[in-house]
């Protein structure tokens, strides 16, 4: 016992030498040859997001494509994930700051503009995107968000996720409804007829807490009103179409009562389990990834899924580009460091994860929409094809560095009205002093990312 | 939540002990000696030898191999100068995310980053919510905490039962504490719906103006047990003798409690004031997990206000402008605390207990 401690700080100094040696040996050699990626010995550096709802799985993946990046290149690849979007972000900005790092990074896409802006990482030239194997190999609508305009691209999709609404079928059909609305009015209009407080039904499910639904329900109807927020280096949030959408949005609970009062404690997950209880007639702003949970509950074989409405409140049609704009455009890019040492190397593991076969592959593993082209078109699952066809009709976010504030601002909105909400109605001048505020920081915002 | 506590308890030991030398070198040069009564005794000197007074070395000071501070030192110097002064610099930065990848070559703006924290922030806002939530929170707990020191004082059959289930709240993880308070203050969650069979509408606990007290109360739940523990510490170092003297007084329990007893628990009760003040006003995780980011306005606090404009906004330069602001105003009451409590150290004679 006498020994212990010596034996263990032995250890230790072992273990760290171990390790210090292990980290030399794989930065070492790093020649980079032309034509195909001769990457034996090397190591590739990936980060990416842990998956919650399948870990196991995704640990597979890791393996299974590590196994096959190795028989490709001969490198090895080692993945380093993380829980949440800031541990990602405090990952980059040591990473920028110090210049070394992971050599992948995967990023959701409204976080591209963000990270885009650092310039830390590559923007591909038309030889980068030969190596990734072509730009035509990609849905063309998700590269909406990979850059600035279609010259510069840092971002190079790998999965989408576009939103849509899922609905009861039974329910739908109770109310004498025969197929899902496709402008906001019809949509209240059939909340409404499906809405029986008596019973606990309620004619829409959606979370007033979500962190991030509440500023996509107002992206989605501005912009379908002819707003597309940002317009140029001007930030139009004091718009008029910009409070109907707001109106509209907290109208659902407080004038037309269709939601679940309890909703504005809720988060995006209460509103699928709300949904997923047979307790409402639609369930907004979901994704393919609630699949798993609506086949195992007790709706399962009663819903579908279809596009949200793309015609603005108060509308007939949807104007400008406004029956594009279905959905964010939503999913995850990859981009690969601009500090990278073995920037061949990691354009060589991109083309293997979005090549059609590891596309079609990860979408059965965790039911992520390929972004590879061919890819989207082989889906042959029914349940799927309204999703597929929200993934062509989403629209990017404007592409600032000023995105997050101007998300954050339109988001502050709806969590400083809340408590009016609970009340049932929400003051219109603290409405409009609320879209003023957030309206000043946005543009200040704007302001800045325009001068750098 | 316990580890926080520990790093801080460390982290006092800093500005303690470098105070504790200038101290006795300002009694060295005083002409008359030693005029301050907390001075130890051992430093006053006979007045009027010569000019110079020439301070006789404690046993202690003799000798001492200063160098063997410098590994301390140096980590000290790395792990909190270091940081502090890039802190610094950092907040005389326009850095955002368009300059952090050469933030070194930022714009230098020099105050313009405290001037906007000032003037166009909610940061004094902040500091105000701040600084009372902190100050309810522990003026309540402080009866709570001696209240349960004192009731486990004396034996009972269970105390060990008791004094575990006392401390559950602090051995918890703060994330934990929160996410469980805010399953129970979901609208129509446990809380309103036990207060609904007693006919009580209690509003909103997550958002809106309550929200302030819904942290006070959460944040009293998790801190009490870390004033009763350091409370029980002070009575557990109050000798027999002093008991059965002033029972032989014939003291009965309040008065024995009032003039003997809590005179012993001043010098604990006044650290964990301080410890307990400076966690509440750095607690992110309570309001963080509580009522997540962007938090209602009324909850706002300064951790909360820091994080978004760093991670939310990406304006690292008036984030480090911020902490920088709210570091200043905490370290004024912080320092007058500490000359007027005077913690000493063991050697020193004559300190307060």
């Amino acid at each position: 016992m006498r020994f212990a401690p010596s034996a263990k700080l032995a250890a230790v100094i072992a273990t760290a030498a171990l390790a210090l040696t292990a980290c030399g040996g794989s930065s070492s050699s790093s020649e980079s040859s032309g034509g195909a990626v001769d990457g034996a010995g090397k190591k590739l550096s990936v980060l990416t997001g842990v998956n919650s709802q399948y870990p196991e799985q995704q640990k597979e993946w890791f393996k299974d494509i590590a196994a096959k990046f190795k028989a490709k290149t001969g490198a090895d690849v080692e993945f380093e994930t993380f829980a949440s979007a800031n541990d990602e972000l405090t990952r980059i900005q040591t990473s920028v700051v110090s210049g070394q790092g992971p050599d992948v990074y995967s990023l959701g896409t409204t976080f591209t503009p963000t990270a885009y802006a650092t310039k830390a990482f590559v923007t591909l030239s038309d030889d980068d995107w030969k190596k990734v194997g072509g730009k035509d190999r990609f849905n063309q609508a998700a590269l909406g968000i990979s850059g600035p305009d279609s010259e510069h691209q840092a971002g190079i999709p790998f999965v989408s996720r576009p939103f849509v609404m899922a609905y009861n079928k039974d329910i739908l059909a109770a109310a004498g409804i025969e197929k899902p609305a496709t402008t906001w009015d019809e949509l209240a209009e059939q909340a409404k007829k499906m809405t029986n407080a008596s019973t606990g039904t309620f004619g829409l499910a959606t979370g007033y807490k979500d962190n991030f639904d509440p500023w996509k329900f107002i992206w989605a109807m501005s912009v379908q009103a002819g707003n597309p927020l940002v317009d140029g280096d001007k930030l139009k949030m004091d718009d008029p179409t910009v409070k109907k959408a707001y109106e509209t949005y907290f109208g659902w609970l407080t004038k037309d009562k269709v939601v679940d009062p309890a909703a504005i404690g809720w988060s995006n997950s209460n509103a699928v389990a709300a949904f997923a209880s047979g307790k409402a007639g639609y369930l907004m702003m979901t994704t393919s990834s609630s699949v798993p949970t609506l086949d195992k509950s007790a709706i399962a074989g009663k819903y579908a899924y279809s596009i949200m409405p793309t015609t603005a409140p108060g509308e007939t049609s949807p104007k400008g580009d406004g029956d594009k704009a279905a959905s964010i455009l939503s999913g995850d890019n990859v981009v690969v460091a601009d500090y990278s040492q073995q920037k061949d190397l990691a354009f060589a593991y991109i083309e293997l994860i979005t090549s059609k076969d590891e596309q079609l592959n990860y979408q059965k593993i965790f039911g992520e929409l390929p972004a590879n082209a061919d890819a989207l078109a082989s889906l042959t699952d029914p349940k799927l094809k309204p999703i597929a066809d929200a993934a062509g009709k989403s629209k990017a976010t404007p592409f600032t560095g000023a995105w997050g504030d101007i998300q954050l601002g339109l988001l502050n909105v709806t969590v400083q009205s809340i408590p009016e909400l609970a009340k049932g109605a929400v003051d219109d001048a603290a409405l409009e002093q609320r879209l003023k505020d957030a309206q000043a920081k946005g543009q200040a915002s704007l302001d800045r990312a325009s001068k750098s | 939540m316990s580890t926080d506590s520990f790093r801080e308890m460390k982290a006092m030991t800093g500005p303690a002990a470098e105070g504790q030398p200038a101290r006795s070198g300002t009694n060295a040069q005083a002409p008359d000696g030693g005029t301050s009564p907390s001075a130890g005794t051992g430093t006053i000197q006979p007045a009027g030898r010569g000019k110079k007074p020439v301070r006789r070395k404690g046993l202690s000071e003799r000798n001492r191999p200063l160098w063997m501070l410098i590994p301390g030192g140096l980590l000290m110097f790395v792990i909190i100068v270091l940081p502090l002064f890039l802190g610094i610099y950092m907040s005389a930065l326009n850095l955002d995310q368009y300059s952090l990848r050469k933030w070194v070559s930022a714009p230098f703006i020099g105050v313009g980053n405290f001037v906007e924290a000032l003037t166009d922030s909610p940061l004094l806002h902040s500091v105000w919510l701040s600084v009372s939530y902190s100050l309810i929170a522990m003026i309540v707990t402080l009866p709570l905490g001696i209240a349960a020191a004192v009731a486990t004082q004396n034996r009972f059959k269970g105390r060990a039962v008791i004094r575990s289930i006392f401390l559950i709240p602090y051995v918890l993880p703060s994330f934990v504490v929160a996410t469980v308070w805010r399953t129970m203050f979901q609208p129509n969650g446990v809380v309103d719906s036990a207060l609904g069979t007693f006919g009580m509408d209690a509003g909103l606990w997550l958002n809106g103006p309550q929200t302030y007290w819904t942290l006070i109360l959460v944040q009293i739940w998790a801190s009490w047990p870390f004033i009763y523990l350091l409370a029980l510490s002070g009575l557990q170092s109050v000798d027999h003798e002093v008991h059965e003297a002033s029972a032989l007084d014939g003291a009965l329990w309040w008065n024995k409690l009032r003039y003997v007893i809590f005179p012993y628990l001043k010098g604990p009760l006044a650290l964990a004031f301080l410890i307990g003040m400076l966690h509440h006003i750095n607690n992110f995780t309570l309001p963080f997990v509580l009522f997540g980011v962007p938090a209602p306005a009324d909850v706002e606090v300064l951790p909360i206000l820091t994080y978004v404009t760093s991670f939310q906004s990406f304006r690292f330069g008036l984030s480090a402008a911020m902490a920088f602001v709210s570091l200043v105003l905490i370290a004024i009451p912080l320092f007058i605390y500490l000359c007027a409590v005077k913690l000493d150290d063991a050697e020193t004679p004559g300190g307060k207990k």
